[in-house]
């Protein structure tokens, strides 16, 4: 599969999570068109039901892009996406679509190439192993 | 349409008098003014084209207890599931709960090149036949235990105790590695599209696997592989049983004894095995061959058993925490230390309902019966 189309939709928290995204866009920084982003009031709205939606409708990877731990703008972080992360990944697992497809990334505000390295690398890590089980 | 019209047809829909006696005995009526079975019916039958949508269709449990009490059997509930696929081809949408996770889930479990990884669970000391026609059909419990864990469900420990009785019948029987959903929620929710897909993928691995007999310990597998199955695919000549079938004639002769437990238990009859297969006496055999156990009956059992409140994954409510706490209360009122059930889907369900009460509600155990059994063997 080449890198160029992997569709990956990045759920991406409002705050810390879009910022670093914004700061990629206004530098300049490049990374595959194919990156879906899909913008979230918080992480904590994000569940499995929605997380496994994107990958029937065909998605090969999907992250979710938040806050650092802590740093939650809402105040109260209750863990909540951590366990709907690890709750899914076992879903994954089970239906043989691999836990390494979805991707729990943490950065601090504004930063684009952070978020632009975990993105590519990502996509790389689908793109290797990658069975024809997708569309 | 035409298929509509068909299922007014099978259904008996038309026979209805109008007496209303389904709605007196719905659960889900009880609790909610606005659904009422009888006039669901009279609207439907009333219209010439499609009309205005019956958002009340939706709240329909499945739980038969219409049918039960009807005086001409009308199947309400298929009609429900008629009128469902109806609405769904209009698009209509659905209130899903768990966020939809199931419907996506039976729908990627739908894809051909499907090769799951849903055994890594299984003991070691299970000993599987690989040259035996006969199949246990693990169900989803696998996947319940992962998207549940937090409530503390552990419906797997109904299908090891399954696998462990099985073995100590000496009945011998494979385990297939890539095994999909049966497609019943898809069915109950007006999804023919998706059922089908997921059964045909099943029977033509059952084919493939030369199965001619299939064992399982979910209902609703059961119902849906033995009834369904032939009835929308055709017949393919497949022995269905419930695992407590398999289990009951081997305890009542006295060829496999059980062990001893001391507990005074109450059984929760799961609608589709109950009021829609008519399996009520074998699980109860079971139970009573067990040593020290003491059975105690709920105001409501067998035939009038009250639902776990929830089905197919559709709306939970208000309505249906009301119709599970009412469960509760008569477990409460039974005197019993543990309530039992054969449904992975109750289990789920009461575990829920219980969870949410903050430790107030009911402090009544919940526990498969295949575990139940099980666990007096060691």
């Amino acid at each position: 599969m080449n890198n160029a189309m992997a569709n990956v939709v990045v759920f991406a928290c409002n705050w810390d999570g879009l910022s670093c995204i914004e700061a990629a866009a206004q530098k300049g920084l490049r990374y595959p068109a194919s990156v879906k982003i899909v913008r979230v009031t918080c992480l904590s709205r994000v569940h499995s039901g929605l997380i496994l939606k994107a990958f029937e409708l065909g998605a090969n990877g999907v992250m979710l892009l938040g806050c650092n731990p802590g740093n939650c703008h809402f105040e109260i972080d209750a863990g909540l996406i951590e366990r709907e992360y690890e709750k899914t990944r076992n879903i994954l697992g089970l239906l043989g679509l691999r836990e390494e497809r979805l991707a729990l990334t943490r950065l601090p505000g504004g930063d684009g190439p952070g978020f632009v390295k975990r993105v590519t690398n990502f996509i790389a890590g689908i793109a290797q192993t990658e069975p024809a089980t997708l569309r | 349409m035409q298929n509509l019209e068909r299922e007014i047809k099978d259904t008996n829909i038309r026979l209805c008098l109008d007496c209303g006696k389904c709605t007196v005995v719905c659960p889900v009526a009880q609790h909610d003014p606005a659904f009422n079975p009888r006039l669901i019916a009279q609207r439907r039958l009333a219209q010439n084209s499609h009309g205005s949508r019956d958002e009340t269709i939706w709240s329909c449990l499945s739980c038969y207890m219409c049918v039960e009490r009807c005086n001409y059997h009308v199947n309400f509930p298929r009609f429900i599931h008629a009128l469902r696929a109806e609405s769904l081809a209009e698009g209509a949408q659905i209130q899903c709960s768990h966020g939809g996770a199931f419907q996506t889930m039976m729908h990627l479990m739908a894809r051909e090149d499907l090769q799951q990884k849903r055994l890594d669970w299984l003991p070691k000391d299970v000993e599987l036949s690989g040259q035996s026609d006969t199949l246990f059909f693990v169900g989803c419990a696998p996947y319940f235990d992962v998207l549940f864990n937090d409530l503390g469900v552990n419906t797997l420990d109904g299908v090891k105790g399954a696998l462990k009785l099985l073995n100590r019948a000496q009945i011998p029987f494979n385990i297939l590695a890539n095994e999909r959903c049966c497609g019943r929620d898809l069915l109950l929710q007006g999804d023919r599209k998706g059922f089908l897909t997921l059964a045909k993928a099943n029977v033509e691995e059952f084919a493939r696997h030369g199965v001619k007999r299939i064992i399982t310990n979910c209902p609703e597998c059961y119902y849906t592989l033995k009834a369904d199955y032939p009835n929308m695919l055709g017949g393919r000549g497949i022995e269905v049983l419930h695992l407590t079938q398999a289990i009951a004639p081997l305890v009542q002769s006295g060829k496999l004894s059980l062990g001893k437990l001391e507990k005074r238990v109450t059984y929760q009859d799961p609608c589709t095995l109950g009021r829609c297969s008519r399996i009520f006496d074998e699980p109860r055999q079971i139970l009573g061959a067990v040593a020290g156990l003491k059975l105690v009956e709920m105001e409501q059992s067998r035939e009038k058993a009250l639902c776990c409140g929830a089905t197919s994954w559709l709306q939970c409510g208000a309505v249906n925490r009301q119709i599970q706490n009412q469960r509760f209360a008569q477990a409460e009122a039974s005197g019993a230390e543990i309530l039992v059930t054969a449904c992975p889907k109750c289990q789920i369900h009461l575990r829920c309902a219980q969870k949410s009460s903050d430790g107030k509600g009911a402090r009544v155990e919940i526990q498969d019966l295949a575990s139940l059994a099980a666990r007096s063997l060691d």
